[in-house]
């Protein structure tokens, strides 16, 4: 690898990038919680916060193959890797997506 | 881009300032005054405080004028109090505390029309010094900024905050790393130019211009443009009743009478003041009479009568009698206020006999208690057999037999009742603001089946704490018997509290509060002093085009917002991973020329957005500008962008080794790509993206863009740029890693949309 010292200065960064979003994402779970959750004072449960972190899962997910892959030098494991990854999401979508979310 | 925007926002609010313009009737008005003890006719302009002026029927009231000589004077002051019904006006001194424009009945207003009688007065204020005057003055200040324009602001200051943050960072950690001054500092200002949407005002004024226009060809007229987005986000319609909810416009709705085979229409018609030619004028109520006689064909009947002599109405009787003959045999038929009419009647006609009154006398209270109460006008009609003779007096007015009673009712808008369902599916809370009386307007909100929560008065408005005028406007459905200035405190109570406020109105009296709400509402009908107010003109008096208009304000705010959330999201990825990549990089990711090429380019795609669909459930409902909602979408949709560019690092760096042009071409792309194709994904909140039809327009020229970015590096402009032909397996590694990206994304928003709400 000709930048091979840099590796770890990009790992950081991609592994930041993400570390910002699962971040970000339970902020704003909590903060939706705060909102609704004072009036209704119900606790979801553990199964239903998971479900609800999915992308979180998928993140994790796709930074173990970015970086493996990428650290492997292998394109045929990163090109598999996310048709993987492609079919999960779109099986996602359609299961908890809405037509019509308005 | 800005100065196409300035001009075409200039352009636009001419076009419509000029149409507005044509619609006003230049009128050169005169007035009648008795100066030096000689009565002339002057310019109603001319006439000072002082003047003695003269006002007959049909005159519009030069100024405001303590009466001081009336005979049966009466005057229409719809356009300054919303009172549908003539108004008596007589010299008597009044003696009230703190009165409001409708106490005052020896006052005669500047702009109100005389409807019936004579009068006299002597002018105490004229020009802005009148209510009127006083009105229009207030419209002089600026317009208050729209909802819209709050949010414009609050969205360029977060802007410019991330910006400066992001130039200095970015500044000081490459000159802390040792790159050059210089470099590092064109590299920062081209991140921070990337990050401005600098598309935004053509974006916005060509959404605006585009809806006006298509709103134009509906009939409605947007003066101000900038209004159009908060007529789509309104979410609290106060409107005027007369001449709005209602036609503006007496008819005799019905009669009642105990004869069933009663000739009350045609007795009504007999005893009548209004004057008959091509057109019908006078008092309105005897108009009404004779429209409702034209139309069920009792004129016809007329021709057997001859009208012997006339007791003409006046003040104190409030009443008036006709002496007619006909076979013979005269009759005097009297019309007047039932208070004044019922005394003076001893029988009762029930069909086919006459009974003493006091038999039917509760009977018939309780009819005047029932259509008083439901905000109806009556007269009463009596009628008696009168000896054949030369003169007949008021002394004939005795014995009288009651007939009936005739119904009036300044009625519903025909379509008011679907404007008001339409609004009410849309989101859009409607309140009645009048200065009519509450039973008139509870009336109407019946009539309209709008539910009444609770009904306030102007006086009790007086009594309140600006604090309780804030829950009061929250609360109440109908404020009755208000002034223009108690409108105004209403809308901007309710702006307080956190609506997007609408009014619409066509009175002087409603000119202050459409120029306070967030958008200003209209009719071409209306005086010019509320049109000029008005940000929106109706030039059709059908409400239903209002739901056209809210659609379009909400058509134009979902595009301007898919551009926003795009632009900052994508832009935020994007610098962000530059500046990190511009820290542990041997050289730039992207040179500045690079960048704001790509910018432009980005820019181009984003051109045709404002022809682009928008779900209709996106339009179903009002929406708020919340500046919290963009920050959120950007710190969770930004870092998604930043990912990948990371990755494309990744992939150039430890797959390809790239050289610094190599780098550069893959990442342009890459960016470039991930760019434009998201709008497809974010321009929706469906979930699968591909569920939602994009616009023909957007389709074609975003993907010609993208197309383009992607031969780019292999041309000479390309090559001007600095970019490298990228190998075949970088391409196949391209796509998946988008088409991952954009599925990323999709997902998201299943989990962004859940816990965020726009």
């Amino acid at each position: 690898m000709l930048y091979g010292d840099l590796f770890i200065w990009w790992a950081i960064s991609i592994s930041w990038s993400i570390v910002f979003l699962i971040g970000v994402g339970i902020y704003l779970y909590r903060n939706s919680k705060k909102r609704v959750g004072e009036s209704s004072q119900t606790k979801a449960s553990t199964v239903a916060v998971l479900s609800n972190f999915v992308f979180i899962w998928v993140l994790i997910g796709l930074l173990t193959l970015y970086i493996v892959s990428i650290h492997m030098g292998s394109s045929l494991l990163f090109a598999v890797g996310n048709i993987a990854v492609e079919v999960i999401l779109i099986v996602y979508a359609i299961v908890g997506g809405t037509k019509k979310s308005g | 881009m800005i100065a196409i925007s300035v001009i075409l926002g200039f352009y636009n609010e001419y076009k419509a300032e000029k149409i507005v313009e044509n619609l006003r009737q230049s009128v050169s008005l005169k007035a009648v005054v008795t100066r030096d003890g000689k009565a002339k006719e002057i310019d109603s302009r001319l006439v000072i405080p002082g003047d003695l002026v003269s006002v007959y029927i049909g005159d519009i009231v030069p100024a405001d004028i303590r009466v001081v000589q009336s005979k049966d004077l009466q005057t229409n002051e719809a356009v300054l109090t919303g009172e549908s019904f003539p108004v008596e006006k007589t010299s008597e001194s009044l003696e009230l505390q703190h009165p409001i424009p409708q106490q005052l009945t020896n006052y005669l207003f500047m702009g109100t029309v005389v409807a019936h009688g004579i009068g006299r007065g002597v002018v105490i204020s004229t020009g802005k010094n009148t209510e009127f005057g006083s009105i229009s003055a207030s419209l002089t200040r600026s317009h208050p900024e729209t909802e819209f324009q709050r949010g414009v602001k609050k969205y360029g200051n977060m802007l410019i905050t991330l910006t400066l943050a992001l130039v200095v960072g970015i500044f000081s950690l490459n000159a802390l790393v040792g790159h050059p001054i210089i470099g590092s500092l064109l590299f920062s200002l081209a991140v921070a130019i990337g990050l401005v949407p600098e598309l935004m005002p053509a974006i916005v004024t060509i959404s605006l211009s585009q809806g006006a226009r298509r709103m134009a060809k509906k009939r409605v007229i947007a003066k101000r443009l900038v209004s159009i987005e908060d007529f789509g986000n309104m979410n609290v319609l106060c409107t005027d009743k007369t001449g709005t909810l209602t036609s503006g416009k007496i008819i005799l709705k019905d009669s009642w009478s105990l004869d069933k085979e009663a000739k009350i229409l045609e007795y009504s018609l007999l005893c009548n003041n209004a004057v008959v030619g091509d057109i019908i004028s006078g008092n309105p109520m005897d108009v009404a009479i004779w429209e409702h006689a034209t139309e069920n064909g009792v004129r016809q009947k007329m021709k057997s009568y001859i009208t012997l002599d006339e007791i003409p109405f006046d003040y104190r009787r409030r009443m008036m009698s006709a002496v007619v003959k006909q076979n013979n045999e005269a009759t005097l038929i009297a019309k007047g206020a039932p208070e004044s009419v019922l005394p003076k009647c001893k029988y009762a006609k029930i069909t086919a006999r006459t009974e003493p009154l006091d038999a039917v006398q509760q009977l018939i209270q309780s009819q005047l208690a029932e259509h008083s109460g439901s905000g109806y006008r009556t007269l009463a009609v009596a009628y008696r057999t009168v000896n054949l003779k030369t003169n007949y007096s008021v002394e004939d007015e005795s014995d009288l037999t009651f007939l009936g009673l005739l119904i009036f009712t300044d009625p519903p808008k025909k379509e008011a009742h679907q404007a008001v369902n339409l609004l009410k599916n849309m989101g859009v809370n409607v309140k009645i603001l009048t200065g009519d009386n509450e039973l008139v307007a509870a009336k109407i909100c019946n009539d309209l089946n709008i539910p009444v929560k609770k009904l306030i008065r102007g006086s009790d408005l007086t009594q309140m704490s600006s604090t309780e005028i804030r829950a009061a406007a929250e609360e109440a459905t109908i404020f009755a018997r208000i002034t223009p200035e108690q409108k105004l405190d209403i809308i901007k109570a309710l702006k307080a509290n956190g609506h997007v406020v609408g009014f619409i109105g066509d009175g002087v009296n409603d000119a202050p509060a459409l120029y306070e709400a967030d958008v200003g509402i209209s009719v071409d009908t209306a005086v010019d002093v509320s049109k000029d107010a008005a940000d929106i003109v109706l030039l059709e008096k059908d409400l239903g085009v209002l739901a056209h208009g809210i659609e379009e304000g909400r058509k134009i705010f979902g595009n301007t917002t898919k551009y926003i959330l795009m632009g900052t999201s994508s832009n935020f990825g994007n610098m962000f991973s530059a500046a990190a990549a511009s820290v542990f990089l041997p050289f730039l990711p992207m040179l500045p020329m690079q960048i704001l090429f790509m910018n432009l380019l980005y820019d181009v795609a984003n051109m045709t957005l404002p022809t682009d669909n928008v779900d209709e459930e996106f339009i179903k409902w009002p929406k708020r500008w919340d500046i919290g909602f963009v920050r959120k979408f950007t710190l969770f949709f930004g870092p998604f962008s930043s990912l990948y560019d990371f990755l494309t690092y990744g992939i150039m760096l430890f797959i390809f080794n790239a050289s610094a042009g190599l780098f550069q071409s893959g990442w342009f792309v890459e960016s470039f790509w991930t760019e434009v194709l998201v709008i497809f994904v974010i321009r929706t909140r469906r979930i699968p993206f591909v569920t939602s039809r994009p616009g023909k327009w957007l389709t074609i020229l975003s993907l010609s863009c993208v197309a383009f970015g992607t031969i780019l590096p292999f041309t000479i402009l390309g090559d001007f740029l600095g970019f490298t032909a990228l190998p075949v397996e970088y391409w196949m590694l391209l796509v998946l890693m988008v088409a991952t990206y954009l599925f990323l994304v999709d997902a998201g928003k299943v989990f962004f949309y859940k816990v965020c709400k726009l």
